[in-house]
Formats: C-alpha cells, structure tokens, sequence
C-alpha cells in the first residue's frame, strides 16, 4: 500500500499543517523585521496620526481577529466610510454593521472586466462600502475574477516593469486579502505571499498609496497569524 | 485516425510520436509551431540544442527523414494562430490534436480537428484547474496525477475527460521531479487515451467545474512548503 492510500486524508493535512503554520509564522516574524523595505520613512510621515498604528501594529505580536462568521451574512451594510472599515479590518479592529436580507444587484466578472481602471476603481470601492462583503458567499464569482486578474495580468505587468494602476491593484490586494480572513482559501492567501515576494523595484511604485499599502501589509501581517488554515481543505 | 502532435519542437513532437505511431489504424502526423515567435535562427538553433540533448541521436535523425519524406513533418513558419497555420492544419484531416507546445489554443485551431485536441493535464479535474495543479493537490492533501481530456477555450474547462490516472507523489523529495515525472506521462498518457478514443461506443467523463477551482502560480513560500512535505512523506517512505 502507498503512502498516499495509507494515509487518510485529514492525516496528511494534519502532516502538512505543522510545516505550514511554521512557514507562516517565520514570514510574520521577517515582516515583523523588514517591513520598513516596503513603508518607507516618508510613506510612514504622510499617514499622519495613523502611522503610530501601524508602525505597533506590524512590529509588534501577533494580533488577528476572527472574521469567519462574515461567510455566513447575506451582506453586511456601514456607515463608516471604506477607508475607515479597510483601517479598522487591518488593525484587528471591530467592524460595525447591520447584517441586511437584500444584498445590492448582482454584480458580473464579466461586466467588471468590461469596465475601464478607474470605473473598476470605483465600482469596487462603492460595493465593498463594508469590505467584508468580499467575503460573503453570493460575491464568490467576483473574488475569484479579482484573483484572477491579479494572478494573470497584474502580475505579468508588475513582472515585466510595466505600467500599473497602484490605486486599482492595491485595492484588489486588500480585498482578497479579507476574502481571505474571512474563508481561509489558501489560494488568496497566496496571492499575497507572491506580491509580498516580488521583488523590491517591482512594488516601489506602490509608495504612492501608503494607506492602501499599509492596510494590506497589516492585513497579511493578520493572515500570517491565523492558525487555521488547513481546515479548508477537508471542506 | 489520423492525429497530429502538436508541438514546440521538433525533438518534442517526435517524442510523442514514437510512442503512438505503432498504434493500429493510427496515421501520425507531427505540426511544429512557432512558439513566442522566435526567429529562425534562433529557431534551429534550439531545434539542434534539443535534439542533441535527447542524447538519441541516431534514432532521432532517422525519424525525422521519415516524417519528412513522408511528408507527415509540418513546421509552421507562423503562430499556431494565425490563419495561414489553420488553414495548414485543416488540410491534414485531422481527426484529433494532441497537445505537446507551450501556446493557449483558440477556438479556431481547435475546430481544425475533428475531435478536438487533447491536453495531458498534470492535475486531477475537476478539482484542480490551472497552473502548479501537482504542488496544490500536495499542499491539500489531495492525490496527484494526470488527466487527460479535450480542450476547450477556457482553463482546464474542456467538458469531455477521456482518463484520469492517479499517480503517487510519495517517492519525490521536491516538486522540480516531481512535476517532470509527471510532464513526462504524457505520450504514454497519450497512447492510453487514443487506445479508448478507438475503441466503439466510448463514453466521456464530465468535466463539472463547479466542483473545483482555477489555481495560479504558486508563490515561493508555499513552493518550500510543498518541498518540505514531499521531503518528509518521502522519508516516511524509506
């Protein structure tokens, strides 16, 4: 018999989860050191009153909140603004909303892709008002459109040195990024592990949005901390 | 049947050929495409390069004279594309396409095939579309292996699966041989699906993607995590 038929399944991903939540846990302690590589001094200075947040929140331990339960509302509304919901997200806050039975009009990969860079710009921060809708089940279709552009054509952009709209793939990386607290889908945690890894002369041009990129390493500082992450794979 | 081997090379093509020209009631034709659009220098050079790393050349030689003279050896000067190409390819009469060249096939190249073109896919679908399918199915605790199945437009969406073989990922301490081992099923893979594909009454397997994902390249971090659970399962084995 063969080490795979021998092997249950929930024992070869109790096998691989060691290594992986040990894989995570050293990523979070080299973003604990190096993070200052991607926020410079100046990028720091110009979040303002915000910088002491974010300075403690990826140097220190290894804060995260549970946002599981987002998989299972309808949707979610705020009142607060994105920026201050994708802020609150980041720093492990608590999110306030009403839980709502009637989620906006459907919204197809299809007529995302159809939009100009600016009009996905807008489409998307107008929709995920509460970014944690990006983790609800009737918004699957969209998150996996948002990874697949990142992984194909963000990705070869970003590879070749080519032109990019930071504001755009900023924001698509926080949203999978909570897509990612929320499920636990090991596909858009690794989504960021490879932007994380590209390299320095690739994400310089990021500088120009320091709160959308502070929010997002603070994002992947949280999933870098989640112990979790196997569970996914016996669904 | 008449099959074409679609490839990048012609060392490549070859390869696959030789595993299925002895097939009964096979007529095996080998189209070489002009992958990234080298130019001809480059080209042949890397035609020779090939060729001399296959380390076989006398045999290699011989066949390509065969399919020369036969004139069953089609090297388009142009992508596989382009129309002058499909055109190329409808005048074989082709009845199936099997694919053997780093290009993402379109509708009408697909269609110049009777059945259309077969994928040796190192992963198991449904469940595992995309790219770096045998390093997520070992992360997820899943088994690897190869399907084959007819493509179609989409990633890993074609509906009609002709075999699926599971094919253990234990003995291989690090994704690199793993993954050449499992690239290196194809003709044999290849053969197997056209023995099915021969026989009467042949029923296809459904490729039902809601029942699995689209995966994408894998990031470094998770390329060691898969190295090291190879390398620990294959010390398990020892």
């Amino acid at each position: 018999m063969d080490l795979e038929t021998a092997l249950s399944k929930s024992a070869q991903l109790h096998l691989c989860d060691g290594i992986l939540r040990g894989a995570l846990l050293r990523r979070r302690a080299e973003l604990r050191k190096s993070w200052r590589r991607f926020i410079s001094s100046e990028c720091l200075e110009s979040l303002g009153s915000l910088a002491k947040g974010i300075e403690s929140f990826l140097s220190g331990q290894d804060a995260f909140r549970d946002w599981q339960f987002a998989a299972t509302v309808t949707w979610m509304n705020c009142d607060a603004t994105f920026l201050d919901c994708v802020r609150t997200i980041a720093l492990a806050g608590m999110v306030e909303y009403q839980p709502s039975d009637t989620p906006p009009p459907r919204l197809l990969p299809l007529d995302l892709s159809k939009l100009s860079s600016n009009e996905r710009f807008e489409a998307l921060y107008a929709r995920y008002r509460c970014p944690l809708n990006m983790g609800v089940a009737s918004e699957s279709d969209i998150a996996e459109e948002l990874l697949r552009q990142l992984m194909v054509q963000d990705r070869a952009k970003l590879e070749a040195g080519a032109e990019f709209g930071v504001d755009l793939i900023l924001l698509k990386l926080n949203l999978i990024g909570i897509r990612a607290l929320i499920t636990r889908d090991l596909r858009f945690l690794d989504a960021v592990n490879y932007f994380y890894e590209l390299p320095q002369r690739s994400l310089r041009r990021m500088h120009a949005n320091p709160r959308f990129l502070s929010f997002w390493l603070c994002i992947y500082a949280q999933l870098l901390s989640t112990p979790d992450w196997q569970k996914c794979g016996l669904r | 049947m008449r099959v074409a081997v679609i490839a990048g090379s012609i060392s490549g093509g070859i390869r696959i050929a030789k595993e299925i020209e002895n097939l009964t009631g096979l007529d095996v034709f080998v189209v070489v495409c002009n992958v990234g659009k080298r130019s001809p220098l480059l080209r042949w050079s890397r035609e020779l390069l090939l060729a001399l790393k296959s380390f076989e050349w006398g045999t290699f030689t011989a066949r390509v004279y065969s399919y020369s003279r036969k004139r069953k050896l089609i090297v388009l000067p142009r992508p596989l594309d382009d129309a002058t190409s499909i055109e190329r390819l409808r005048s074989l009469q082709c009845d199936i396409g099997l694919h053997a060249a780093n290009v993402i096939y379109h509708d009408p190249t697909i269609s110049a095939f009777r059945l259309g073109i077969l994928n040796a896919h190192i992963g198991i679908l449904p469940k595992y579309r995309g790219r770096c399918v045998a390093e997520w199915s070992v992360l997820q605790g899943d088994p690897t292996g190869v399907t084959v199945f007819f493509i179609d437009s989409g990633i890993d969406t074609g509906a009609r699966i002709v075999l699926r073989e599971f094919i253990p990922s234990n003995a291989w301490n690090s994704v690199r041989p793993l993954k050449n081992m499992l690239f290196g099923c194809d003709a044999r893979l290849y053969r197997k699906a056209l023995e099915v594909l021969m026989q009467p009454g042949v029923r296809f397997e459904g490729n039902d993607v809601s029942k699995g994902r689209r995966y994408y390249v894998m990031s470094k971090m998770f390329i060691r995590i898969v190295d090291e659970i190879l390398r620990d399962r294959a010390n398990l084995v020892r």
